[in-house]
Order: C-alpha cells, then sequence, then structure tokens
C-alpha cells in the first residue's frame, strides 16, 4: 500500500476535536504526511466568527510543538458549510485528502444519538478511509 | 387576486433560547399579511400535517424515523446550528403539510397567489439529513407532490444561503429546475455555477453566487440573462419560490444588500414565469431581522398580488455584475462538457 501524504483533520474547538488532531499529528509524523487541520463555519458561527480565517489557533501551534509536529506540513483551513459537508469536500482537489481524521463527538453533541453524527455521514459517504478518535483514546 | 395561505398552527415549542430561527419570525410574517389589507381577498387553509407517503418523496424513511424517535426523545442539538425539541417533529410535518394544503386550494380555484407561512424552513434538509435550521425540505415535499400529478416545477430560491438541500433531492430530476441566487462564498459552501444538473437533468440546476455586498440591480441582472433564458426553455407549469428574506441589507446572517423594493420587483419577475394565476406559491426560508423580514414578506406578496409597492426603493450599486456576465459562458461550457463526457461515455 502506497503511504498516505495528506491527512485532514476537523476541529471545531472541542476537547474530542483536540484529541483527534492529536493523534492526526501523531500519525502524520510517524509516515511524514501533510496535515490539514479544517474548522466548519455554519449559519450561526457566521455572525460571530471567533476563529482566524488566516491564523492557525495558538492552541493548535501549541499542540503542533508538543507532539514535535513540523508547521511546515501543517495546514489551516476554515470553510463555510456544515462539518460533514466540508470534510467531504476535502477529498477533492485541491486538498485531496486520502484519509480524514475526526472525534467522536464534536461540540454540543450528546453521547449515544445517531442523527446529527458527523461521524457515521462521514464514514456512510467518504470516498477515502475515516478514522473516528474516540472520546476515551488518550494514549500518546 | 386572493392569497392563499395556510391556517396557523402552534410552533411555539420549536424554539432553543436565544436562536434566530424563532417563533417571532412567524409572528411576522402574519403581521405582514395583515399589512397587506386583503379582507375576503385572503383565503386561509386549514393546517395539516403531512403523512409519511407525502414525506418520503423526498426523505428517506429511515431518516424520518430517526429524526422522530430523537424528538420524542426530547430532542436537543443535531449540530451546531439545528436544533429539535419534543414537539419538532410533529411542527415540521405541519409545515410541510402547509404546501400541499396550499397546493390543492389554488388548484380547486385556479386563481390567486399561495404563501406557506411556515417554520422551520427547510432548503438545506437534505433526503437523509437535518442541517442548517431545516429538518424537513418544505418547497421538495410540495414540488415532489406537483411531480407526482405530471407538473413541471420551477423552484426559484433567492434566500441568501444557497438551497444544497433541494438542489441535491432534484439533482437528476428532469421535470424540476433549480434557480438559486446567494451570497458566496457562505454557508453550505455549495452553489457553484458549475453545478448544473445530473446526467439526466444537465441544465436544470442554475446557481447564480454573488459577492458579499451585492445589490437587488445585480440579482435582476442575473434574473433576466442567466436563469430567464433557461427558464423560458423549461416552460415551468408551476412555481414555487423558497423565499428566504435574508438577503435584505438589514439581515444579521449575511452580507447582500437587497432591499423590501428589491423583493417587490424579483417577486413580479418570479410572477411572470407562471403560465396561469393560481400556480405561484411562496415558502418562507430565512430571514431573521423581524423588521426587514416583515417589509419584505410584504412587499413581495404585496407585488405578486400586483399592489403598488411603496416601500424601500430598490437597490443598487453593489458589487457582481461582471460575475454575471461571466456565469452565462461558464454555465455553457460545463453543460458542454459534461454532454460530449456523457456522448463519449455511451459510444464506448
Amino acid at each position: 500500500m502506497k503511504p498516505f501524504q495528506n491527512m485532514v483533520v476537523g476541529y471545531d474547538g472541542s476537547p474530542d476535536a483536540l484529541n483527534a488532531v492529536t493523534w492526526a499529528l501523531d500519525a502524520a509524523r510517524a509516515v511524514q504526511a501533510n496535515v490539514t487541520i479544517v474548522h466548519a463555519i455554519g449559519l450561526i458561527e457566521h455572525m460571530h466568527e471567533h476563529l482566524s480565517r488566516d491564523t492557525l489557533p495558538t492552541a493548535l501551534v501549541a499542540l503542533a510543538q508538543e507532539c514535535d509536529f513540523d508547521t511546515a506540513a501543517l495546514q489551516w483551513l476554515v470553510e463555510d458549510g456544515d462539518a460533514c459537508s466540508v470534510m467531504l469536500r476535502m477529498t477533492d482537489p485541491p486538498v485531496n485528502a486520502e484519509v480524514l481524521v475526526v472525534g467522536s463527538r464534536g461540540e454540543g453533541k450528546r453521547e449515544g444519538l445517531l442523527l446529527g453524527s458527523t461521524s457515521l455521514e462521514l464514514v456512510e459517504h467518504s470516498p477515502v478511509p475515516v478514522v473516528v478518535v474516540p472520546s476515551r483514546f488518550t494514549e500518546r | 387576486m386572493v392569497l392563499v395561505i395556510n391556517e396557523t398552527y402552534d410552533d411555539s415549542s420549536h424554539e432553543d433560547a436565544g436562536h434566530p430561527e424563532r417563533p417571532d419570525r412567524l409572528v411576522a410574517a402574519r403581521a405582514a399579511v395583515a399589512d397587506l389589507h386583503l379582507e375576503s381577498d385572503l383565503v386561509v387553509v386549514p393546517a395539516y400535517a403531512a403523512s409519511r407517503s407525502e414525506l418520503v418523496r423526498v426523505h428517506s424513511g429511515n431518516y424520518l424515523d430517526e429524526l422522530s424517535a430523537y424528538c420524542y426523545a426530547g430532542g436537543g442539538d443535531i449540530d451546531p446550528d439545528t436544533y429539535a425539541t419534543l414537539d419538532s417533529f410533529t411542527i415540521a410535518k405541519y409545515a410541510a403539510g402547509a404546501g400541499l394544503a396550499v397546493i390543492d386550494e389554488l388548484r380547486r380555484r385556479n386563481d390567486g397567489v399561495g404563501f406557506v407561512a411556515a417554520r422551520p424552513p427547510g432548503h438545506h434538509a437534505l433526503a437523509d439529513r437535518a442541517m442548517g435550521f431545516c429538518l424537513l425540505n418544505n418547497v421538495a415535499i410540495a414540488a415532489a407532490a406537483l411531480r407526482s400529478q405530471g407538473e413541471r416545477v420551477l423552484i426559484v430560491d433567492w434566500d441568501v444561503h444557497h438551497g444544497n438541500g433541494t438542489q441535491a433531492i432534484f439533482w437528476d430530476v428532469p421535470d424540476v429546475l433549480y434557480v438559486s441566487t446567494h451570497q458566496w462564498p457562505l454557508f453550505p459552501g455549495s452553489g457553484s455555477v458549475n453545478e448544473v444538473g445530473g446526467h439526466h437533468a444537465t441544465d436544470r440546476t442554475v446557481n447564480i453566487p454573488l459577492p458579499p455586498g451585492a445589490t437587488g440591480d445585480v440579482v435582476h441582472r442575473a434574473f433576466d440573462e442567466v436563469a430567464g433564458p433557461v427558464i423560458d426553455a423549461f416552460d415551468p407549469t408551476w412555481v414555487l419560490v423558497s423565499a428566504g428574506f435574508d438577503a435584505h441589507r438589514d439581515d444579521p446572517m449575511a452580507d447582500l444588500r437587497l432591499t423590501s423594493g428589491d423583493f417587490a420587483s424579483l417577486s413580479r419577475w418570479v410572477s411572470e414565469c407562471a403560465p396561469e394565476s393560481g400556480r405561484v406559491i411562496h415558502f418562507l426560508e430565512g430571514g431573521y431581522d423581524l423588521g426587514a423580514l416583515r417589509s419584505s414578506i410584504h412587499a413581495s406578496l404585496g407585488a405578486a398580488l400586483g399592489q403598488r409597492h411603496d416601500g424601500e426603493s430598490p437597490s443598487s450599486g453593489g458589487p457582481g455584475t461582471e460575475q454575471v456576465e461571466r456565469m452565462r459562458e461558464a454555465r455553457r461550457t460545463t453543460i458542454e462538457m459534461l454532454r460530449a463526457d456523457d456522448e463519449q461515455g455511451s459510444g464506448q
């Protein structure tokens, strides 16, 4: 199997998303892949955007340093849309994601609910492998 | 001419504190209708909850079961934008049924204009997923009902957000033409001019993405030059309007600069696409500034009924004219490429 070059991880600011980014950075460093961290801007967030579209959030800069990940291989994207559609779009040019990574539950979600689960939607519709990092996964 | 509108149903329990998609929106919509002073020319059809057989023309049975179970379990946030409560599934079925009831009345009368004053809105809802404040796709459910009666349906969506759900549902359906003007880039991120329809409906989707700050003159020009020829060729028998009013300059959700005068003008334009009276229905989609919502609904329905507009003047001077000029060519090129691919594929 050809090693993958482009990994995309979803980020919504939640602890689960940080967990997913940590896993992605560790995995990408091991295989020398690039990582794109993408944040989806929804209808309500558009009214008061709290994350810069141009600059990687400081929490993620710190995380990259902690993971000893080369920030030159790290890209930050903010895209309009719901989380699932935005992640699926990442499999198209110009990003061409070969692996999608998400946390098991995003911000404001209740555990055990199927409706509205980004990870389940991605697994159903993604043309590339999807890694779902569970909330309980904290080993590095 | 009469205005046919659905009876008020109790939507008060589909509410999430502080959420912009709130019951006061329907209060504003009803006030806008009252402002028209229609007296006996206002026809109210009884509230009606769409049946499962009417919903599954558009939505998957699995999704309906999941949504129903989710609501009856108490609801909650479906995604960062979209919520449901204990009563939301029932309320959404009334919103979907309102369009069907208005269709029946207009068909019976062969006269008038329809207005579906309902929430939650619908145009982001996919066949198998809620999103963007939307649970059931009201306009799509109405269009699907009309299709089942052999009609050719034009859906004009002037909400500031692209109606990704409606587009996806009718992507490969040749007897539904979907036309959308929307701000881009903006949620939901779809709605490129190159999205023109599936293999069996290549040219049945017309997307007109507009830059932030675009004014009514730009939208009008896009209707005339990009959408108009496609609509003429399609020759619809019914016209459904996904009438969102969040493109108004006072709306907090987006950055277009339309006025109520623009909605009056667009409404007149859309009315002329219908083959006869009694074949145009406006469905409430977005619109979150209550004052702008009330004045814009009043303006658009008044124009559809032939009333003179004496509110805000149409807007002009915003960006986007150059993009509109390039859109027709971009569409033509995309459609030619897709058809060439199809011919190549069928020849192999």
